[in-house]
């Protein structure tokens, strides 16, 4: 009868061990995703803080990579392109990254006067990093007189792929029939095939206390109900906070000053 | 009355099995049978997990399909839309022609096939999820096949923007095509247009219809849109003319700029429509301009189609043989019409994967040849479609390293004498030596003789023979013409005479596919013979045997005659 | 009502015997026959309805009568001007095509059933002899079944991962680069391959190669690679175990009764 039991007890771990290696092979993929909340509740917001902060680089800034245009050279290279996985400017500021609050439970409406556009001019999407709330209709702006293919990577959210060609003469395309999220996630990867180097990202959020980082690396969250917060970051070449989230307080028309320094992520 | 009985029943089963044909069908429930059968013929490529990871998954481009992200390439229905069953059971049953997903029909029953339809939507929550079926593509207001609509698909071809990735002649050489990747960030090439036997989801008419406005999920191929949304096919050719004028007149630029609002109108209308704001009017003009884009798009499917032979050239070993003509003339130079006289004859090639290291996603499909001869000399066209024009090797970061294009003609340095005499090992010679003629890329004009004894064992020629030769690319084909003397002083070359069988092999590169050294696409040994010219006999003898057997009847007559009397 | 002739009932039964043949043997039943076996048959049905014909003298008159008539009967003219020029009319036809017809490259006449040497290597490793050799993983079926299991899932892996590209995902030489391949692939489906060939003989096959094959199976065109510069030995025994595994044919062995 021992010896059974011992038996089970050691199946039992070795499942468990099992099921932990599983995991852990999927946490890898999900340390790159942003992390929300299950719910979310709009309610009106009163004597909200505020959040703001500077997002900087750390270590060597490498050396600014030149895109490789290879075709359609009239419309496409007319400026030099330069790789925008990184954009560092004066003062070690970084461009393009994602603070947002991870656990934020109510709070404000969207903004709904907000522009979701993201434009393809000269062969780049500009802006590189859209935040699109969940359900929120998307619209892809073609300044070019070139043809791009909007590409919009699927995901295992039920966010299905979105790959529509966006003709040199269709200047305003709204995604609202195929490029509606369903689920909030990301950020999801953007591309146009015909002009391969071409990238944007895309975060389905739930709440509207998500801020991009400008040129000047700053960001600010508004309008934030007083409370404890988890504040996270995401950066496509520097990774998430995910594992360590910053510690936020925020008193009653209160200001909170936070700045990350980020680092490039380990290479795989 | 029985036989009545019997009629009916044949008739009711006959129906069945048509509605069987038209009619959709949904999978069952998901069953252990299916888990079973997947174990068993799936999970060696798509995983355990549907993952898209199993063992073999790792040598294989394209890839295995990942089921856990609800990305079906082959559907009937709209894009972003997931497969219907019936979509999923097709492909288990025909498989994906030009990948290593071959077809199940003969190896898994039809109740395996659709439980493992059931069981693979399990991977994916989207399928649980789903609401309402998933919209499927309309083959309304079809425009049946005919030259005329060829030619104006030609013109689409164009105005749709296929050539980015398709090329101007399809060929799958269009200018995006080196970077293109799929979803999961595996190298992915545009189909060559011209290999039908290779399209993923079969070359129907339909077929193609259904990956315009469906797209291939997954991969770089969007869904289509219309470049002129509004406009008539008339109309729209109008306005690619006038927007390429360097220069346009007031009128022009009035007639211009009206064709562009009533395109920025339906444009906004297309948007509306989407959103469900569009008024009764706005409708209409929709209206109109769908069917308009559905039109355009059969005559491009229509066009697509027309340039693709039906089936893929017969291949048989023994049937095809290259067959060199005789003319009394001076061999034909590379741009001679004469060239297209000839039939020409088909080799395919695969991936060598016998010796390290191997090639298990070969992208060249085969080799055609023709070829001419005189009592003094032998010339050859070799044809073959490469997508990417390499010269020389290149190291990119994102695309990896890509090396020269090249190919490589050989035959046995000795015609074995007889059908049971041994040949040299068809891969490059063993024991047995073989003669090569090796082509590259960047030197394009010139042929090198090698003597080869194994893959790894070539030597370039000392004596190097004078054998003329021009390559050049276009479009996404190489085209290569040699000339040699039938004879040479050269022990080492190959003799040539007439009437003789000389197996003759292939090897090819393709750079870009990371083709390099022993790593190449190959073809068994076939057969090469200057075609005799035809004997004079055969305008003595058969007269002779028709005469001599008139005789013989006239002959028997007197005979039968004379005994009568 | 006119009474057929004999030499038409004759004529018939020819002509039905040749489409019989060409067409409903050697069509709708089996693959085509070839020419000279059809030739044979024809010869012998020829002999039959001479033989028919001539063992009663006034059977052989009657069945010459239409002929004699044709040849000689005022009547026949026009049937025997008709005769006169299609004869040689046809006559001239195949003799010309016959002549003009382009030849064909020498077939490869080839051992499919090559005699294996007497020895069973790995490299340059004596395994033992070819007839006594065995499996070193068989004996688990009995033994131990679940390592057994284990090593067939390892040769599912190893055949996955090298042998389908030509043997095909169901074992049944249709991989997609066999086209291209000659001579094809092994059809490991067919009840003719596994059943009559010991685990040795395989093992020496696989090990060996298209290079290794005696001159009488051609060794210079078939594209089997030598699998001991790829696999280990244990991969070979165990792909072995995989392909009876799936298709459900067992080696032939040779029992204690042998």
């Amino acid at each position: 009868m021992k010896t059974k039991m011992l038996a089970c007890l050691a199946l039992l771990i070795a499942c468990g061990f099992g099921l932990f290696v599983f995991a852990d092979s999927h946490e890898e993929e999900e340390m790159d995703k942003l992390v929300f909340s299950e719910a979310y509740k709009t309610v009106a917001v009163k004597d909200g803080g505020k959040i703001s902060g500077v997002v900087k680089f750390e270590g060597e800034v490498p050396e600014k990579k030149k895109l490789e245009i290879t075709k359609d050279q009239a419309v496409c290279g007319v400026t030099d392109k330069f790789d925008e996985s990184l954009v560092v400017g004066e003062g070690n500021v970084l461009k393009n990254t994602i603070v947002y609050l991870m656990d934020i439970s109510q709070g404000k409406d969207f903004d709904k006067e907000a522009k979701l556009e993201i434009d393809q001019k000269e062969c780049r999407f500009d802006p590189r990093v859209q935040i699109v709330p969940v359900g929120k209709v998307l619209t892809m702006l073609n300044s070019d007189k070139a043809t791009h293919n909007v590409h919009i990577f699927g995901t295992k959210k039920n966010n299905t792929s979105v790959n529509k060609q966006q003709t040199k003469n269709r200047k305003k395309m709204r995604l609202s029939r195929e490029g509606v999220a369903k689920n909030a996630e990301g950020p999801v990867e953007v591309k146009c095939d015909i002009h391969g180097w071409m990238r944007a990202w895309i975060a389905y959020v739930p709440h509207p206390y998500f801020a991009v980082t400008n040129e000047k690396g700053e960001f600010t969250l508004e309008d934030v109900p007083p409370g404890d917060y988890k504040l996270g970051y995401w950066h496509e070449a520097c990774g998430t906070n995910n594992k360590e989230p910053v510690k936020v307080t925020v008193a009653a028309g209160g200001e909170v000053k936070q700045d990350f320094m980020l680092k490039l992520k380990e290479a795989k | 009355m029985r036989s009545r009985n019997i009629v009916l029943a044949a008739l009711i089963l006959g129906l069945l099995s048509v509605f069987n044909l038209t009619f959709a069908q949904d999978a069952p429930e998901v069953s252990e049978k299916g888990k079973e059968v997947y174990e068993e013929s799936c999970a060696h490529c798509h995983g355990i997990e549907g993952r898209g990871d199993g063992s073999a998954a790792e040598n294989l481009l394209p890839q295995p399909r990942d089921f856990t992200r609800g990305l079906y390439k082959i559907r009937s229905t709209e894009s972003g839309q997931l497969p219907t069953d019936q979509d999923l059971f097709d492909i288990i049953t025909e498989g994906m022609p030009g990948s290593s997903m071959p077809g199940w029909e003969t190896s898994l029953g039809t109740n395996d096939r659709w439980e493992v339809v059931a069981y693979i939507k399990t991977f994916y929550e989207g399928f649980k999820e789903q609401e309402t079926p998933p919209r499927q593509i309309s083959l309304e207001g079809k425009i049946p096949y005919s030259e005329e609509s060829v030619e104006i698909g030609k013109i689409l071809y164009t105005q749709f923007a296929c050539f980015e990735c398709h090329g101007n002649l399809g060929r799958g050489d269009g200018t995006s095509a080196p970077t293109l990747e799929d979803e999961w960030g595996f190298k992915s090439w545009p189909a060559n247009l011209t290999q039908s036997w290779n399209y993923r989801g079969g070359n129907d008419i339909d077929d193609i219809y259904k990956r315009f406005i469906g797209g291939i999920a997954g991969s770089a191929m969007p869904m289509f849109e219309d470049p002129a949304f509004g406009l008539t096919i008339e109309e729209s050719k109008r306005y690619n003319e006038l927007d390429s004028k360097a220069e346009m007149t007031e009128t022009e630029e009035e007639e211009y700029n009206q064709l562009d609002e009533k395109m920025g109108n339906a444009y906004e209308i297309l948007d509306l429509m989407a959103d469900g704001d569009a008024t009764e009017e706005q409708k209409q003009i929709y209206d109109t301009a769908m069917k308009e884009f559905n039109v355009k798009s059969w005559h491009l499917a229509n066009y697509v189609k027309s340039l693709s032979p039906e089936k893929r050239p017969e291949a048989a070993i023994g049937k095809n043989v290259l067959r060199s003509q005789y003319t009394i003339n001076e061999l034909p130079e590379m741009a001679d019409a004469a060239w297209e006289t000839l039939e020409s004859s088909y080799f395919p090639l695969v991936g060598q994967i016998i010796v390290e290291p191997r090639q298990f996603n070969p992208t060249i499909d085969s080799v055609n040849v023709k070829s001419f001869y005189n009592d003094t000399e032998v010339a050859f066209l070799f044809t073959w479609d490469d997508r990417t024009h390499n010269t020389e090797v290149e190291e990119d970061e994102d695309t990896g390293t890509t090396f020269e294009d090249a190919i490589a003609i050989q035959f046995p340095v000795k015609v074995p004498k007889g059908p049971t005499a041994p040949k040299p090992y068809f891969l490059w010679g063993g024991k047995l030596p073989v003669y090569l003629w090796q082509w590259k890329a960047s030197a394009a004009d010139k042929i090198t003789e090698l003597t080869a004894k194994g893959i790894n064992n070539a030597e370039v020629q000392e004596v190097q023979g004078n054998i003329e030769a021009k390559g050049e690319y276009t479009d996404g084909q190489y085209r290569l013409w040699v000339k040699r003397a039938l004879k040479t002083d050269d022990k080492k070359d190959l003799q040539l005479e007439p009437a003789v069988f000389v197996p003759i092999a292939f090897s090819a590169w393709d750079g870009a596919n990371g083709d390099v050294g022993t790593k190449r696409v190959i073809s068994s040994w076939y057969s090469f013979v200057l075609e005799p010219v035809p004997s004079s006999r055969r305008f003595i003898y058969p007269p002779l045997v028709a005469l001599l057997s008139f005789g013989l009847l006239v002959g028997l007559r007197e005979f039968v005659r004379q005994r009568n009397t | 009502m006119k009474r057929i002739s004999l030499f038409t009932i004759c004529f018939v039964i020819f002509i039905a015997c040749w489409v019989f043949l060409r067409f409903v043997v050697g069509g709708v039943i089996s693959v085509p026959i070839p020419g000279s076996v059809i030739s044979m048959y024809m010869g012998l049905v020829l002999i039959a309805i001479l033989v028919h014909v001539s063992v009663e003298d006034s059977r052989f008159k009657e069945f010459i009568r239409p002929i004699h008539e044709t040849l000689v009967d005022e009547n026949r003219r026009v049937r025997r001007i008709i005769l006169a020029v299609l004869i040689p009319l046809l006559l001239l036809g195949y003799t010309y095509t016959n002549i003009a017809q382009k030849a064909n490259p020498p077939g490869d006449p080839r051992d499919a059933h090559p005699s294996p040497p007497l020895e069973l290597t790995y490299k340059d490793e004596v395994i033992g002899s070819m007839q006594d050799v065995e499996n070193p993983h068989r004996h688990y079926e009995k033994d131990d079944p679940e390592k057994f299991k284990s090593h067939v899932e390892n040769g599912r892996r190893v055949y996955y991962q090298n042998c389908f590209y030509c043997h095909g995902d169901h074992l049944d030489g249709k991989g997609h680069f066999a086209d291209a391949l000659n001579p094809l692939p092994a059809n490991f489906q067919d009840p003719g391959i596994i059943p009559n060939f010991q685990e040795s003989f395989f093992f020496w096959r696989i090990s060996k190669g298209g290079p290794g094959l005696p001159a009488s199976g051609t060794p210079w065109n078939s594209a089997m690679p030598i699998w001991e510069d790829h696999l280990t030995k244990e991969e070979i025994w165990d792909v072995i175990l995989f392909l009876s595994d799936y298709t459900g044919y067992p080696y032939r062995t040779f029992g204690e009764g042998h």
